[in-house]
């Protein structure tokens, strides 16, 4: 059943659904309407408006069903692996080994918004010393110590080194809790000198030759504590197709994002491409489905291109976004101020190259690990964004501040400074709490500049 | 000789020296950090404190940053854009109970040395650094005799001027003092150079900093060089010596911190503890609920800006803290 693409609310999903349904919508295991979501303690689902295809109320249902998933996969014995910071290199090899599920505790941040401040682990990070001068990801600490999200790891890694501070300090707390954690060191990425060997890193970085080998050895660590943990070998085979299928997920998430963010039409918002980038993170505990949901995705992408469809105007300004969103509900925002993403770095874009598949598997996730924009500096990866807004035409860059996060506190002008010399598009930067209601006239007033700017910058 | 400055205790002196230029690990004074370019909501005061103690320090040659705190490593990119002499960011892992651990450390020191070399450095033979290694040696042997003997805050304002200068006050011991008060230990961010009135304090309130953690104080002071090692692989030892034996918080796990804070606090008998952090200092700020927990003696957190030793608020606090120690 093929409706015009829009945006709808929570209600009115419960009415698409049932459409769609009528119409014989095939759903997988986890699938259902939207709101049972709501019931289940996600409040703010009611505060979004979302896409009405089929397609992404699977990468909803895909994404809110994880802790269900990740507590299925210890009921049938499979291994958990809480792979904290790296984002995206650690879940790669765990994947590659049967029998084990790899997830992100860090994801634990967007719980506070998703229910809206009403799981009490905020107050628990507070009891632990943690408070809210401390980025949101300390909404961690208390899923951990409530049990109540995800099941504690049977193996829990944290890469540290050239990571923020926050997330460093909250995992040394959790560690002085009595959870165990393997830590590996990542170092702080930077140009080779004259006498170094350079090695070019997917993404278009480039580092030291030593700096690759330090990072490879340290991922071997990781490589035979996973070995451990089941009791066999992870094989350069079995790591090489590892590779491949992380890739076929990088390859779809890559295709998606050029239709979306170059079609001149938007096809899909904002929000659900927010979902979409970060399955490629640690495919939502599910490599195979990952890879599903984003193709079912991309058909429609496709079809909505194809048909010049889409779910915003035509003249809505292209707007390039810088960090992730503690509150969701910020992307709806920049939308209704006649904004549309064209581009994103949501600190994880090294998780959209592809790995190298013409390297052994372990030189080559060393170099995708190193590969990371936030373990360089802050110019490197200015340059990056400066090259996807080329590539994307954005017409304007927010960047989106993150409560408390130490990279937040310079970032920000480097990046601002950056942009203005090499691209010469306004920039604006906002900074976005867990819940951000009470800031929302705040905000709104700064898209809407934004966005005016841009516009007007149109016609000279 | 060319002055390079640099403020982490994890950047070897005798090294820098041993190349021919001159060490001065400073204490940066008051700075406004609004004023800093670049600077908005969120900035650590003492990162901000030291690149603005830089662009004023018309001597210094080049400047060492680390990579022990984001910020600080965030810093080195910052002196980058607006400072126009050269800036070498020493990557010091956070982990250190492994191989791979040390050799970048190792792989770190090294370059260093061929940046020095670039500066005008020459690289020194095995001997050359092993005789820098035991004159430092010694003045720290020097330094550590003077604790206990002089007033509290005389001996760290001695180990803040040995790190500027290289040198130790020949008079330091001259000095009559008698411990009294009750004995606390200070731990935590390292001070500014106009913050040592906070030994004035806890001693006017009736305590005394009988062992001085924080990180500009003793316990980043590297342990006596195994003779020995020395002799056989000064370079070796000078590595092991600052990147396996100087406990700190930003280290993972950090347990080596908690194990000398203990052993040492039983050795001085320390009564409570103080720990002191910048605003926005994540690492030392996240310590603080834990240091409670695990220790046994009372432990009161401060937090602190920039500008002044502290405010009227944590004077309180101190105070309240050593009248309940009474």
């Amino acid at each position: 059943m093929r409706d015009a693409p829009r945006q709808i609310t929570l209600e009115e999903w419960d009415a698409r659904y049932a459409e769609l349904s009528a119409a014989g919508m095939q759903e997988p295991t986890y699938g259902g309407p939207l709101r049972r979501h709501v019931g289940e303690g996600d409040l703010r689902l009611q505060n979004l408006r979302y896409d009405n295809s089929a397609a992404s109320l699977r990468l909803w249902n895909f994404l809110l069903t994880e802790e269900d998933r990740l507590h299925q996969a210890r009921a049938e014995g499979r291994k958990i692996v809480g792979a904290m910071k790296d984002l995206g290199t650690v879940p790669v090899m765990a994947y590659s080994l049967p029998g084990v599920a790899a997830f992100y505790p860090d994801g634990a941040w967007w719980l506070p918004c998703i229910m809206e401040d009403s799981t009490g682990m905020l107050p628990i990070a507070d009891s632990l010393g943690i408070d809210e001068s401390f980025c949101p990801v300390r909404a961690m600490l208390g899923a951990f110590v409530t049990g109540g999200h995800f099941p504690i790891p049977d193996l829990l890694t944290c890469s540290v080194g050239a990571t923020c501070d926050d997330f460093s300090a909250i995992a040394q707390r959790l560690n002085s809790l009595g959870y165990p954690i393997l830590w590996w060191e990542i170092p702080s990425r930077r140009h080779p000198e004259p006498d170094e060997m350079e090695i070019r890193l997917p993404g278009g970085f480039s580092a030291p030759e030593t700096q690759v080998a330090f990072v490879r050895a340290e991922l071997e660590r990781i490589r035979r504590a996973l070995e451990d943990l089941v009791g066999r070998r992870l094989t350069e085979d079995a790591l090489s197709a590892g590779i491949r299928a992380a890739n076929r997920v990088r390859r779809l998430l890559s295709q998606l994002r050029r239709l979306t963010y170059t079609a001149k039409i938007c096809p899909l918002p904002a929000l659900e491409m927010l979902v979409a980038e970060m399955l490629a993170i640690h495919f939502c505990s599910d490599r195979a489905e990952a890879r599903v949901v984003l193709e079912q995705l991309l058909r429609e992408v496709r079809e909505r291109v194809q048909a010049q469809q889409g779910v915003l105007s035509k003249a809505s300004a292209r707007v390039f976004w810088v960090n992730p969103v503690a509150d969701l509900r910020v992307m709806n925002l920049l939308e209704e101020c006649g904004g549309r993403i064209c581009g994103t770095d949501y600190l994880f874009c090294h998780v959209l190259d592809k790995i190298p598949e013409n390297l052994s598997p372990m030189e080559a996730l060393a170099r995708i690990a190193l590969a990371d924009p936030m373990v360089g500096t802050a110019a490197d990866r200015a340059e990056r964004i400066c090259r996807d807004i080329l590539a994307f035409h954005a017409e304007a860059l927010v960047i989106s501040r993150i409560p408390g996060a130490s990279h937040c506190a310079t970032e920000g002008e480097v990046i601002r400074d950056f942009v203005h010399s090499r691209v010469g598009i306004p920039v604006i930067e906002i900074e976005v709490p867990p819940v951000s209601d009470s800031y929302r006239s705040t905000l709104r007033t700064r898209l809407e500049a934004l966005v005016e700017a841009a516009k007007e910058r149109r016609r000279t | 000789m060319k002055k390079l400055v640099y403020s982490c205790p994890f950047v070897p002196a005798e090294w820098i020296a041993a190349h021919g230029l001159s060490p001065s690990r400073i204490l940066p004074g008051p700075a406004d950090v609004s004023a800093f370019a670049g600077a908005s909501a969120g900035v650590c005061p003492y990162a901000a404190a030291f690149l603005h103690a830089l662009s004023r320090d018309d001597e210094a040659e080049a400047a060492v940053l680390t990579t022990v705190c984001d910020q600080m490593r965030r810093g080195f990119e910052q002196a980058q854009r607006t400072d126009r002499r050269p800036v070498f960011l020493l990557n010091v892992p956070s982990t250190w109970q492994t191989v791979t651990a040390q050799k970048i450390y190792m792989s770190e020191v090294e370059r260093l040395g061929r940046f020095l070399i670039r500066l005008g450095g020459k690289k020194p033979s095995a001997d050359e650094l092993a005789s820098v290694m035991r004159e430092y040696d010694a003045r720290r042997s020097g330094l550590r005799e003077a604790r206990g003997c002089v007033a509290p805050r005389r001996f760290s304002e001695a180990i803040a001027q040995f790190h500027r200068e290289g040198m130790v006050d020949p008079g330091l011991r001259e000095d009559a003092y008698t411990p009294h008060g009750i004995p606390v230990a200070l731990i935590g961010s390292p001070l500014m150079s106009h913050h040592f009135p906070i030994f004035d304090l806890i001693e006017s309130g009736g305590g005394a900093v009988v062992l001085d953690a924080t990180e500009s104080g003793e316990r980043t002071m590297p342990p006596p060089f195994d003779r020995r090692s020395l002799a056989a692989d000064p370079f070796m030892t000078l590595v092991d010596a600052y990147f396996g034996q100087i406990p700190d918080a930003f280290r993972r796990p950090n347990n080596q911190l908690y194990q000398w804070l203990k052993r040492e606090s039983a050795e001085r008998g320390a009564r409570g503890v103080i720990l002191r952090y910048y605003t926005w200092c994540d690492k030392w700020h996240a310590e603080l609920q834990r240091m409670k927990e695990w220790s046994e003696a009372p432990v009161l957190g401060i937090s602190t800006g920039a500008d002044k030793a502290l405010d009227g608020h944590a004077i309180s606090r101190i105070e309240s803290f050593l009248e309940m120690l009474k």
